[in-house]
């Protein structure tokens, strides 16, 4: 049994592991690239060790480092998060061959779910229904690929069997396109995971994504917690999840049946720790299995507060060999949990990424909040690594109270140095669509725009002017008349106005 | 102090009489207006009325975020108002473009040649960045030109790549 842990990520899910570990009063070991050296992980864990210079792949991705570190420091268990090495077989393997609890499913099972297109065919086989695609080929040349994608029809979506996190991904909608967005593909796909592989799925249209949690100890427990609403996304990247789906609602009969499946889908790869199964599921409630994510989500959070279970705590505690907390009889969904993900981008600008040092970060508190994240006044947002700087997650006895809950938090969280989408989540509240729980996959990319006249929206343009005008006036004073700072004690408009005064 | 501003299509003509006064459109209002902790957020007491705003500086003009909606000002004195009246306008439509990497990072492909005509919307550099392939397209149709960077540079922030004439 370990009772120190090597957490191998960075960023707000390091920091969220090790926070379960010290409440489990645990050591905590951080590993940190260069960019990383000031990263809050490295400062709450126990010790941290530096694995090498700041791109991923000789840092984060280099897995016999950080079994090396692990022994040196003589942590008995590595945590590997999300992204990264979380769902490479070799690396779980290799943990376990240095003797290492690897707190996350066994190797066999990253396996069989980690390669999407034999996954596929295992759940298939286990009777679930899956989004028709290139399942059970194996990896495939792009000829073969080409030959088959007219079988599947288009539009069709090329996926990294590595992937996650729509990296790697590519939308179809005839041959023509095809050869270039596979090769675009692999590209991103082999800079992301170090594998290029790819399969093909159909496109479903008008379809919902919703994902069920699920843990299962060594015991033969399985359970799950509920699902997650996951439709909100754009270029395939989720931005926003709740718990429950608006979609399922009051529906308990479908809720039970997937979750049912999804549980099934877990047993048919002897499945152990927390995973997730993803659904497409369409308009008339038929759902088909998409993949299953054999690692701690990103959304976790949403989960946590409608259920109360501390997934990492149970994760841990899986790890450790013993048996869950809880049956499924003990799992109740309580209220309502939206989570947004704020991410260091642009939304005025085609939401391209925005870099740079974070010099001022006030957080939303109060009732029902929780703020996922690792960064701080001062740190640097490096290109290095994903966009994700925080978590903001909220709960409501409803689903209307958590919507203005989090629009109320969303107003109150400041962050200054980088451009950050908290303006398109506020835009997103308003929305009567977004309200009303009537989006699926489709709705950001095709119904969404950020524009304020949209839906009648209010808007303050003199109010607008006169700040503006005030800034501008004050940066004119301040050209005119350079003066050190910390020189004068009272505000720069008394200065300026006592200055005028004086010259006339 | 008198100027000028412009809020999208929408003029506002404010008149800053002292620290506490201003006229906007005529209207007097009483203002306490300050930034917090030296930082570009800006808290702005208008008659009573609390507004808290962040404000940007770009090329074009500053950019106000208020209430999660982005207002693009300019704001000119009298002076430049005349000045810009005298020249004849804008003329950015016909201007050469110059590409500027929004953000560092890694140059992937480059769908484009030199002397290649462009129409407004074509993608001319992929940048990756933060693991994701961003597409950079030109805003206006023109012929590539000056093509300074090939696949593999690593490029920084602001850092031209090439200009579309």
């Amino acid at each position: 049994m370990f009772n120190k842990v090597l957490i191998a990520n960075r960023g707000e899910i390091a920091v969220r592991i090790i926070r379960a570990c010290r409440e489990l009063g645990m050591q905590t070991v951080a590993v940190y690239s260069e960019a990383d050296r000031q990263a809050l992980h490295v400062r709450y864990a126990d010790e941290a060790y530096l694995l090498g210079s700041s791109p991923s792949r000789e840092s984060y991705l280099r897995g016999d480092k950080i079994i090396e570190i692990a022994q040196k420091s003589e942590a008995r268990a590595i945590h590997p998060g999300y992204g990264f090495l979380a769902e490479r077989a070799d690396f779980a393997e290799a943990c376990q061959e240095a003797g290492l609890a690897f707190i996350g499913p066994k190797p066999s099972s990253i396996a069989a779910m980690g390669d999407k297109a034999v996954a596929r065919s295992t759940v298939a086989r286990a009777g679930v229904q899956v989004v028709p695609g290139t399942e059970g080929e194996g990896s495939l040349r792009d000829e073969d690929l080409l030959s088959l994608a007219h079988g599947i029809g288009f539009p069709l979506l090329i996926k990294a069997t590595a992937g996650g996190g729509g990296k790697g991904m590519r939308e179809v909608s005839n041959l023509v396109e095809m050869p270039g967005l596979l090769a675009s593909a692999r590209r991103e796909a082999e800079a992301a995971f170090g594998d290029g592989n790819v399969y093909l799925e159909k496109l479903l249209e008008g379809a919902r994504h919703i994902e069920y949690q699920i843990l299962a100890d060594s015991h033969g427990n399985v359970i799950h917690l509920g699902e997650r609403e996951c439709s909100l996304q754009r270029r395939h990247q989720k931005l926003l999840e709740e718990s429950p789906s608006p979609f399922i609602g009051d529906d308990q009969e479908i809720r039970q049946r997937m979750g049912q499946v999804a549980v099934r889908a877990s047993q048919a790869v002897g499945y152990t720790n927390a995973g997730t199964i993803e659904f497409l599921v369409d308009k008339d409630k038929n759902f088909y299995f998409l993949e299953m994510n054999t690692r701690l989500q990103v959304e976790h959070p949403v989960t946590e507060i409608v259920t109360g279970v501390d997934i990492v705590k149970e994760q841990i505690r899986i790890a450790r060999g013993r048996q869950m907390r809880y049956t499924q009889a003990d799992i109740q969904m309580k209220g309502w949990g939206i989570e947004c993900r704020i991410n260091a981008e642009d939304p005025y600008n085609n939401f391209l990424p925005s870099t740079g040092r974070i010099t001022h970060s006030l957080l939303p508190t109060g009732p029902g909040v929780r703020v996922d994240t690792g960064v701080y006044p001062g740190f640097e947002i490096s290109p290095y690594y994903d966009s994700l700087i925080s978590k903001l997650i909220v709960w409501g006895e409803t689903r209307a109270e958590a919507v203005l809950r989090m629009r109320r938090a969303l107003e109150e969280y400041k962050i200054v140095g980088v451009r950050t989408n908290v303006p398109f989540h506020q835009s997103l509240m308003d929305s009567h669509r977004f309200m009303g729980g009537q989006y699926d996959t489709r709705f950001v990319e095709e119904r969404f725009s950020m524009g304020a006249a949209e839906e009648g929206k209010s808007t303050r343009p003199e109010i607008a002017a006169i700040i503006a005008t005030l800034v501008a006036h004050q940066q004119t004073q301040r050209a005119a008349h350079i003066i050190q700072r910390n020189e004068r004690d009272t505000s720069n408009w008394k200065w300026i106005s006592r200055w005028e005064r004086m010259q006339r | 102090m008198k100027y000028v501003t412009t809020i999208g299509e929408r003029e506002f003509l404010v008149e800053i009489i002292d620290e506490h006064h201003l006229l906007v459109n005529g209207v007097a209002y009483v203002v306490d207006f300050d930034s917090l902790s030296d930082q570009p957020v800006f808290s702005l007491l208008l008659d009573g009325q609390s507004f808290e705003s962040y404000v940007y500086t770009s090329e074009e003009g500053l950019q106000v975020l208020l209430h999660g909606n982005l207002y693009p000002a300019t704001v000119e004195d009298e002076r430049e108002k005349r000045l810009r009246a005298a020249s004849g306008g804008r003329v950015a439509e016909r201007e050469e473009f110059h590409l500027k990497a929004p953000m560092p990072g890694l140059v992937v492909s480059i769908p484009v040649q030199e002397g290649q005509h462009v129409e407004k919307g074509d993608v001319l550099v992929i940048l990756e960045s933060m693991k994701m392939q961003n597409e950079l397209k030109s805003p206006r149709p023109g012929t590539v030109a000056r093509l300074r960077i090939k696949n593999g540079d690593s490029v920084e922030q602001r850092q031209t790549l090439l200009s579309v004439v």
